[in-house]
């Protein structure tokens, strides 16, 4: 199966590391994560370098702008381009933000969350299903953090979560430290919001660092992921049972790539251990 | 059909992260519901939720703002010294006119709105010649790349029609904008002509042009070598080709073709 070959934890592609990255295959990073957004219809030195990367390792790829939850028609040019970009990386998915972006032909290039309500369940889920059906490859969704709720809800979160996915029938992104930046946020239990979720539909994982700004707790990706939330992983990698990739999210704050690489590693430890009980279990 | 509670609360939130009134936003959270006619138990709940909503309007106009302080330093500067920087970001802001999904497209954007709002050029009539300079390099080493016209040589002569790079660009300001610093904004008055283009690797350059020079590279990519140096007053053609090669040599022009 293609999806053998993404297990343990990846990284993102960034700009601050192509060099490196470009100069060195055995780098030890099972696959990379890209953004089509900054691939697609760019050029130049930075360009090439990616795409070489591109090409030789495996790669998943994860947007950020497409605005699954929005109203504004959708960029067919930019979406017949993603397609090919898809098929050329040879991604066994492609995964977006359950958000919207944008408004009334605005982009606000923040991941801006859905109202809880059946009304956004409903208009998401066609939204999802419009999508999928002009991508080459199956999409997956992943949870946001949110800092306040849009709007009056009549739902919680989990639900309308659980509700977008199985009425799209799509995979699910489940970014860990958006669940737990949440709870913090929010003031629930991680494992039990966790345990109440459709995890069969889980496809991978990301996992990243966040920071304290005074009450609110933000999803920086700019820091070190902490103990708790490798805690997390783990937790949910041996209740999922099966090896999914993670992938470390680091996007402010770029150290040198040899800390990141280390970073990686010692995720990919953790990855393992769980892994090997969760195999003599199965034994 | 009216439009569904979905968009209108996305709507708010529009305006919640554009619009100007920052205090009266803090003061009163809900009014961008309201403004939308949205049911008092909504108002409420961007009411009750200020802290969390504030948040947003603070990290979607950090991901708007961040790429113009990158690409324009010294415009910033200026603006900075003048104290009118924030006044041009929320004049920019509340124009809405950032359309694309693409993060790199955002600096553009804000170099478009400039242009066609004139906004601060009647203070400083260089303004635009600026934000244009300082985004110019950014735009050639991220020119997408592409194929050159088939048929091109690498020698030229004098019924050839020159083929600039996709990427190059010859651009003429009326300020030597090219020069200044954060530290030293206010660039001299007197025209400039640039070429910037990519070399082979793949990184940009700057080269200031002579005016005849500019013109030659303008103009002989739609008539012949010789006929448009001969418009110029250069009669002899040797020190052109040299310099043509030089450019060629270098990866700012593609090459050149025979005009039938």
């Amino acid at each position: 199966m293609t999806q053998d070959r993404f297990t343990g934890v990846g990284l993102g592609l960034r700009r601050a590391h192509l060099e490196p990255v470009s100069q060195m295959e055995g780098h030890g990073v099972p696959f990379w994560e890209t953004c089509p957004e900054n691939v697609v219809g760019d050029g130049g030195r930075h360009h090439r370098l990616a795409c070489a990367i591109l090409d030789r390792d495996p790669v998943l790829t994860h947007g950020l702008t497409l605005s699954v939850g929005g109203f504004d028609p959708w960029d067919e040019a930019y979406i017949r381009d993603l397609g090919r970009f898809l098929l050329r990386t040879g991604t066994p998915w492609h995964s977006e933000h359950l958000c919207f972006t944008g408004v009334d032909a605005n982009c606000l290039h923040e991941l801006l969350p859905l109202p809880f309500t059946r009304e956004a369940v409903r208009h998401t889920v066609s939204r999802v299903r419009e999508l999928q059906a002009q991508l080459p490859v199956p999409l997956l969704l992943e949870n946001i953090t949110y800092y306040a709720e849009l709007g009056a809800s009549d739902m919680e979160e989990a639900d309308f979560i659980a509700a977008v996915l199985e009425g799209a029938n799509v995979g699910w992104l489940l970014d860990v430290n958006n669940v737990y930046v949440n709870a913090l946020n929010f003031g629930f239990d991680p494992r039990e919001w966790l345990a109440r979720m459709p995890l069969d539909r889980v496809a991978q994982l990301h996992i990243a660092g966040h920071q304290a700004f005074g009450e609110l707790t933000v999803d920086t990706h700019g820091a070190e992921v902490i103990d708790p939330v490798v805690e997390l992983m783990q937790w949910t990698l041996a209740r999922l049972g099966r090896p999914v990739p993670v992938l470390l999210e680091r996007d402010n704050h770029i150290p040198d790539f040899d800390v990141l690489l280390a970073e990686r590693a010692r995720l990919q430890l953790a990855y393992e251990a769980t892994m090997t009980l969760v195999e003599a279990h199965h034994a | 059909m009216p439009d569904s509670r979905t968009l209108r609360l996305q709507r708010a939130m529009a305006s919640l992260v554009l619009d100007e009134d920052e205090a009266a936003l803090e003061a009163d959270p809900g009014r961008v519901a309201r403004r939308q006619g949205l049911s008092w138990a909504d108002q409420c709940s961007f009411r009750e939720q200020g802290a969390g909503m504030m948040t947003y309007r603070e990290l979607a106009r950090m991901s708007l703002v961040e790429p113009l302080e990158t690409m324009f330093p010294v415009l910033k500067a200026l603006l900075v010294e003048a104290d009118t920087w924030n006044a041009c970001i929320q004049a920019f802001l509340e124009a809405r006119v950032v359309k694309s999904g693409h993060y790199r497209d955002i600096a553009p954007a804000f170099l478009g709105w400039l242009a066609a709002s004139g906004w601060g050029q009647d203070r400083w009539p260089f303004l635009l010649e600026l934000a244009h300079a300082e985004m110019l390099e950014v735009v050639v080493a991220r020119f997408p790349d592409s194929d050159p016209p088939m048929g091109l040589h690498a020698d030229p002569g004098p019924e050839d029609l020159l083929v600039l790079d996709a990427a190059t660009q010859i651009v003429s300001y009326s300020h030597a904008v090219h020069r200044v610093t954060e530290a030293a904004p206010f660039p001299e008055a007197r025209p400039t002509h640039l070429m910037a283009f990519r070399t082979e690797g793949g990184e940009a350059r700057l080269m200031e042009l002579t005016p005849a020079t500019a013109a030659l590279l303008v103009r002989a990519q739609t008539g012949p070598l010789g006929e448009v140096a001969s418009s110029l007053n250069l009669p002899d053609l040797g020190p052109i080709f040299t310099l043509l090669r030089d450019f060629y040599r270098k990866g700012a022009i593609a090459g050149f073709q025979t005009s039938s």
